[in-house]
Parts: C-alpha cells; structure tokens; sequence
C-alpha cells in the first residue's frame, strides 16, 4: 500500500500523463469541435501539472530553476486563453456558415 | 539584480518595429473606411520595409559567429536570426500586397488583416530569435493565432471557416504536445533556457525524460511543418484559406516552425551532444523527411487543383527542409545551417511568387484554382506564363534558378556530413526532384501546350505585377549568383 | 443512458457524486479534514518520507491527492464521453478545480489560484457561452463510421500512456537522489521548536498530529539548512514559494520579455476573434449558395 501513502513526485507525473492520454484521446475520438478544443485544453492542463511537479522537485535545491517553472506555467494559461478565445470564434463561423460544429461533416475541402 | 540591460533594446530593431507598426494597423484600421483601405496596405508595406532596414542594420551591427543573449537568455540576437527577421517582414510585406488586390477583387476587405500579419510576423521574429522555450512558445502561438484569424477572415467562404477549423483544432492539439514536450525537457534538465538545457545535457548522460520531450517536440514541429504523417490539414487548410494567406502559410509560417526547429534541434539539441543514440534525434527526422518527400510528391502528382497541388508540394519541400536539418544538427561546423537558410529564401520567393500568380489570374466571376482553367495560358499572358514557368522550375531545382542551387548546397551539405551517413537520404531526395519536375512540369505544359477556355482576366493590379516582377528577378538571380547569398548567410 | 429523461439522469449524478463525497470525507473524517487544511504541509513530508526511511506517514496528504486525482481524471473522462456538451463542461469545470488542489498540494499557491480565476472562472464561462450560442447543447453520437481508425488511434495512445508512465514513473529515483543531497538536521529543527514560531507557521494546527510529528513536517520544508539561512527562513521561504511575490519576482526580471510578449497573443486573440465572429453587416446570402452548388 505504500504506493497510496507515499506521494513522489512520479505521482503528480503519471497522473498528468494519464490526463493528456485522455486528452489526445478526445481530440482523436470525438467529433463535435467544441469537444475536441476542450480536450486540447486538457492537455494543456497536463502539461501544466508535470512543469509545476518539476518545478516543486526543484524547490529547495534550485529555486531559480523553481521559479522558471512557475512562470512558464502561468505564461501557458494565458496563452490557453487566447487559443480558447480565437477557436471559439471560428467554431461561431463555421456554425454561422453551415449550422453545425461537427469535424467530420467538414467535407468541403477533400481530395 | 536587474536583469535588463539598455543594451538589449538595440537588438528589437525588427521586431519592435514589426509590433509597433502592427498596433498602430489594428488602431489606425478602425479610422480606415471604404476606398481609404489602401493605406492600411501601404502602411504595411512601409512597415516591412523598414523592419527589413533595422535587421540589415542589426545584421551589420553583429559579429558573424557570435550569439548575443538579450533579456536574460530570452532572445538571443546573432546573424541568423537577423537574415530570418529580414526574410519574414519582406515576405510579409510582399504578401500584404497581394492581400490588398486580392481583397477588393474578391470584397472580402477585413481591415484586421493587416495588422495581424504584421503581429504574425512579430511572432515569428520572436521564434528566429528565441534563446528559450518559452520564447519559442509564445513566438509559435502570436503567429498561429493570427494565421488562424487570417485564414477565416473571408467569412463569407464556407471553404475559408472549415479550412480555419481543421488549421486551429491540429494546430492547437501541436500546442499540446509542444507544452508538454517542453514540460518533460524542463523536467530533465532544470531550465527552460536553451543554452542552460545544452550544456546540462553535455554534462550529463541523456534520461528516458529527455527521450520523451524530444519526441513529443518532434511531433509537435511534424504538425507545424506539416511533415507526413502529420500533414492532413495542410492541404485542407492552404485549399480554404484565402490565397494570400495560403501564400502566408505556405512561405513565412513554414519558415517560422524551420527557425524554431533550428533553435532548439539543431542550436540546443544538435552536435555533440545529441541525446539517445548515435545521431539521436536526426534518424527519426532522417525517415520522416524521406516519407514526407517521397508521399508529398506522389500526393502532389494528383492534385488538379493548383493551391492543393502546392500544397502537397510545399509538404514536400518540407521534406527537403528536414534533410538539411538532419545535416545541420549531426555536423554543427558544416555548412548545413547556411544551406538550409538559403533553401527557405529561395523557397519563400519562388511560393509568393507562384501564389502571386494564382492571385493574378483569377477574378471576382472565375477565381481560376483549377489546372484546367490554366489552359493556354502562355498563348494570352505570355509574361505570366513565363514567371510562373520560372517559379515552377525553381520549385523542381531546376538550374537558371535559385531552386537548383539551394537543393544543390542542401543535398551537398547532407552528403558532406559524418562520412556520407546521409548518403541514402540524398538519393531519397534526388529522385524525389525527378518526380517532383512531372508535376511542376504538368502547369507548365497547362500553359503552353493547351488550349484556353476562355478569356482570361486577370486582376489588374500594380502591387501584384510589382510582386511578380520582384519575384522572378530575384529567383534568377538567386540562380546567377548564389555565392553572394551563401556569403551573407555564413552564419 | 442516453434514452433517460433528463430529471433521472440528473439524480443518478447527484448520487453519484454524493457517493464520491461520501468516499472522500466519510470513511476517515480527521484524516479528511487535516488533508483539507493543511494538504500542502503533508505533502512537503511525505516528499522526503522516502528518503528518511519512515513510510506511512502523510495519510492526509495522499487521501487529498487521491481524491484530487479521481476528480481530475473522473472529470476529464466526463469531457470526452458524454454527449451533452453542456454536461462536457461541467466535467471539464471540475476537472480544473481538482487540478487547482493539486497545484495547491505542489505548493504553487498562486497558479492555483489563477487556474480557478482563468479556466474555471473565464475559459469555461466563454465556452458555455458559446454553446449557448450555438443553441445545440446535445452533440451527436459517437462516430459509427471508421471504428477501425479509431480502435487504432485508441491503442496507439494507449501505447504511448503506458511508454510515457513507465518513463515518468522512473522519475522518483532521480529526483530521489537529489533530495538526499539535501541532508536535514535533525537537530537544527529540534532547536527551533519554539512554539510561538511554529505557531506563527500554522502548524500547531493540525489536528491529530503529535509535536514529534509536527517536526518531522518542519524537516521537510527546511531542507537546505547548509545555506545561511536560518530556520524560520528557510521554513518561510518554503512556504513564500509559488506565491505573488516569488512567482511575480521572476516574472518580472528574468521572464520580463515573455510577460511582455503575452501580451502581443492576448491581442492578436482579442482582435482575431471580433474580426471573425461579429456579424457581418453587408452580407449577400449569395456566396454560401453559389459554393454549394
């Protein structure tokens, strides 16, 4: 049991890789766009994990590096933001366009 | 501790003057009404213009071979940078006056555009000039976002909406595996700086951690340069997007996610210290440029439609791209780097010009994508049929033109590096070109050997002629005299 | 499940999620309320547990991360299961409150805090709106078409989860070592039990935990005790760290151009997205029908 009690740093890792698995398994396997975008922002969210685990492992013995961490992960949810702000928008386009959001029905453009 | 010094200011030249003039667009387009729009298009260009004057300052200002750190490690101003500076505002500049015909012929006039493509090309200044991930990141992201927006800005085109979606949703999903392949190299080696994350790694032997980083990297830039296999929204996208904004796409964006690569692959990764095995990274990009070539061309080879067919094509140069990226990163010293910047300025040129000329021949009643509207081109227009022949033949490396001579340094480069390891890559690529001229050639043979389905009318534009023009000129004399480029380039 | 009227779905989630409360506060409500309270402090041990040897401590700490992580996980498999993008949201929304509490455990207090302020408070509330927008909450059903594509991509990220978690999981050992660079003096901290210090520090709060306990939940702060510092700093910086000030510092010496710079994609996003989703004024229906046809 000691896996339960004794949190590393390696839980904080596997569990920001299990949800970007989740994530890159929304935006293979749904369709509906708004889906697939927050699945991306899942992703995201994974990779914040895994730089502010890094981040706490170097705390203490490389607070610079610590902090570096830090900043990149705020720095990321800002830029999460703006993606979130611009794909939405187009997903408002395509839906005035053709009344739906749904990836597989965007069959215009084709070999 | 103050970490910024006055100093580096003197190294923002281009893109602060990008941003500047970027803002002053977005600011001054909300005053612009009706026919007053061509100043927006004028105030790009000047804005260009002079971007391309303080990288040539910049450039001059800067000791060859020598890095300079500004912003504590952020951005790191050298010789390389500032040619990539010069070569996204001029072709941003170029494109803006495309955009300008291309907009009032189609009546898609979206004052936004052009301040965003002036942002867009900030951005990719920023990843020219990145000395750390994070840089890299937001560099990639300005740009993406903008070339998102552009993309759907005709927002009548059902075409252009769902070419922006599928360009954003893998764009996007690219973002994903960038961060997180950022996250796991800053998790291996305590720094988000380049310089730092090079020499942790030279000291120490490579961890799995850094295996995964880099191949989360390597696919996160396989999406960005729309390398196979993870090409499948570059054709979509490059078919919606208006044409302009393909020839943004196709020209500076390319270019951009190349000057990433070669920071952090080739400048941060690459040499002596490449982690896992003995040429590391370089043999998965050895095969995926071998695949990306080799599908790129045989896709290309059925495309009727003229942005799909260039589309195929330029995944295919991004193929070649690859193959001098492999060069540069295992042979630091070589002349892999310069070889591969004189390959995106031939490429850039010969791809606005082409798409220049796609822009030319349509009109608001027969836009004219398709390879049978071309017929008999040559017979109406002969001047248009003979620059776009000469951006064609520069496309399939064929000699009076610069193409020829970048595949040729490319190609020699990747022979040259680590006792002809490449040598199979090189063949790979060479018949790649072969097969790669029977589609260049297949436009060509449009244009001449056809006869035309009706009248052409083209747009007529000053800007585009002027764009057409410059192209070709300097597509010749990249071919003529390569030598004074390469002596500009010696990064 | 899809053919349920709605008020039966509904009170099949709320039971399901009183059962997930149930689970986390029920069965040991101390340890629950500790882990609550002071999940960051226990989380600071049982870092170094391994290291000095004494397993089973930090119960609080891994309840608070189990928890955490079963809402986070629960919640981003909600995102990508169901059907009604509205209930997706919600999901995704709990998703980000759990990831806010592991943040909170990893000490970074500040990026927890704008983690709730931007995604849950603003990302998400943009999303709703938009599906509001669009006015069709319910997506359609799962793709038939192409399952084999899909059972593949399914596999290769599977594939690539368990490759990525064997690597990740490696992790401990490494960063293991490197904390037992980081020798702690036992005595140091003994001599600094001061009460009105540890006080200040908030730790005689824990509830159930004895006073050795309470030290042994010092050692792990004050790690670096080679350096100048004394204890109380050392044990305030561990505690200042991710917070405005240290986070903020940073930002604004070393990350001061990528600060700048994020400003640049702020608006880049901001006037992208009113270019491209105000309506159009002067629109002719026409072009939509002509590139139909």
């Amino acid at each position: 049991m000691s896996i339960f009690y004794d949190l590393t740093l390696s839980h904080f890792l596997v569990l920001a890789a299990t949800l970007f698995a989740i994530g890159i398994t929304g935006v293979l396997l749904r369709r509906n766009a708004i889906i697939v975008m927050m699945s991306i922002e899942l992703m995201l969210n994974a990779a914040n994990i895994t730089v502010l685990a890094f981040s706490r492992g170097f705390a203490g013995q490389d607070n610079n590096a610590a902090y570096q961490g830090q900043a990149f992960a705020l720095i990321v949810i800002a830029i999460a933001a703006a993606e979130a702000a611009v794909g939405l928008a187009i997903v408002v386009t395509v839906f005035r366009t053709r009344r739906h959001s749904d990836i597989d029905r965007l069959t215009m453009l084709k070999d | 501790m103050i970490t910024i010094v006055p100093n580096d200011f003197l190294y923002l030249g281009p893109l602060a003057v990008l941003t500047i003039v970027g803002l002053l667009l977005i600011l001054a387009e909300a005053f612009a009404i009706g026919k007053r729009r061509r100043f927006l298009m004028q105030l790009t260009v000047a804005g260009s213009v002079m971007a391309i004057f303080a990288a040539i300052y910049t450039w001059r200002s800067i000791e060859p071979g020598t890095q300079i750190s500004a912003f504590s490690g952020m951005l790191i101003a050298d010789r390389m940078s500032m040619f990539l500076c010069a070569l996204f505002a001029g072709s941003t500049g170029l494109i803006a006056m495309l955009g300008a015909a291309h907009q009032r012929e189609y009546d898609w006039q979206v004052g936004e555009f052009y301040g965003l493509m002036l942002l867009a090309a900030a951005g990719m200044c920023m990843i020219a000039m990145a000395g750390d991930l994070i840089t890299i990141f937001i560099g990639i992201e300005t740009m993406s976002l903008a070339v998102y927006v552009m993309t759907a800005a005709r927002r009548r085109s059902r075409r252009g909406s769902e070419g922006a979606m599928k360009y954003f949703l893998m764009g996007a999903f690219a973002s994903g595996f960038l961060v997180y392949g950022m996250a796991l190299l800053y998790g291996a080696t305590g720094s988000t700086n380049l310089q730092t994350i090079r020499s942790v790694l030279a000291t120490s032997q490579s961890s799995s951690l850094t295996v995964a980083a880099i191949f989360m990297l390597i696919v996160a830039f396989g999406f960005k340069i729309a390398a196979i296999p993870f090409h499948m929204w570059a054709p979509d996208a490059y078919e919606g997007a208006p044409t302009p904004v393909t020839a943004f796409m196709a020209a500076a964006v390319k270019s951009a996610a190349i000057a990433g690569m070669i920071r952090i692959f080739v400048q941060a990764l690459g040499g002596a210290i490449v982690p896992f095995g003995q040429v590391g990274w370089s043999s998965i990009f050895a095969i995926i440029a071998a695949i990306t070539m080799t599908v790129g061309n045989i896709a290309a080879l059925r495309q009727d439609n003229i942005k799909r067919m260039l589309a195929y094509s330029s995944v295919a140069h991004a193929g070649v791209l690859l193959v001098g990226l492999v060069a540069a990163g295992i042979a630091p010293e070589g002349e892999g780097l310069a070889s591969v910047l004189f390959y995106l300025l031939a490429y850039s040129v010969a791809t606005v010009g082409a798409f220049g000329v796609v822009v030319w021949i349509g009109n608001r009643d027969r836009e004219r994508v398709l390879l049978s509207d071309w017929y008999g081109l040559a017979a109406a227009k002969p001047a248009a049929a003979m620059v776009m022949t000469l951006f064609m033949l520069s496309f399939a490396g064929i000699p009076p033109t610069g193409g020829f001579f970048a595949k040729f340094f490319l190609f020699k480069s990747a022979l040259m590096a680590q006792d002809q390891a490449l040598l199979w890559l090189v063949i790979v690529g060479v018949l790649n070109s072969m097969i790669s001229i029977f589609y260049y050639l297949k436009v060509v043979m449009a244009m001449y050997f056809r006869d035309a389905t009706g009248e052409f009318k083209p747009l007529n534009s000053g800007a585009v002629t002027f764009v057409l023009v410059l192209c070709g000129i300097l597509v010749l004399q990249m071919g003529m005299m390569p030598t004074s480029w390469l002596g500009y380039l010696g990064v | 499940m899809s053919n349920l009227p709605i008020s039966r779905k509904c009170l099949m989630w709320l039971g399901a999620l009183a059962l997930g409360l149930l689970v986390v506060f029920g069965l040991e409500p101390s340890v629950a309320l500790a882990a609550a309270e002071h999940a960051a402090d226990s989380t600071a041990h049982t870092f170094t547990s391994k290291v000095a040897g004494d397993g089973g401590a930090g119960k609080g700490a891994a309840f608070a991360f189990w928890s955490f992580a079963l809402c986070a996980v629960g919640g981003s498999l909600f995102v990508i299961t169901r059907r009604n993008m509205v209930t997706a949201v919600m999901g995704m929304v709990g998703t980000f409150f759990a990831i806010a509490g592991l943040y909170l455990m990893l000490y970074a207090s500040f990026l927890a805090v704008m983690q709730v302020l931007v995604y849950a408070g603003a990302i998400m509330v943009l999303f709703v709106f938009v599906i509001m927008i669009l006015n069709r909450p319910v997506d359609e059903p799962w793709a038939v078409q192409g399952i084999l594509g899909k059972a593949i991509a399914a596999l290769g990220v599977l594939y690539l989860f368990k490759r990525l978690a064997g690597i990740l999981w490696q992790v401990k050992d490494t960063h293991a070592l490197v904390l037992a660079k980081d020798k702690l003096d036992v005595e140091v901290v003994l001599n600094h039990s001061d009460p009105e210090l540890l006080k200040d520090l908030g730790v005689l709060s824990i509830r159930g935990l004895k006073h050795a306990d309470v030290c042994k939940s010092l050692f792990a702060v004050c790690r670096d005790n080679t350096l100048n510092h004394t204890v109380a700093d050392t044990v305030k910086n561990a505690y200042e760290f991710g917070s405005v000030e240290g986070v903020g510092y940073t930002l604004f010496s070393k990350y001061l151009f990528p600060f700048e710079a994020v400003s640049i994609v702020l608006l880049v996003a901001v006037v992208g997205a009113i270019a491209i989703a105000r309506p159009d004024k002067n629109e002719p229906e026409g072009e939509a029908a002509k590139e139909a046809s």
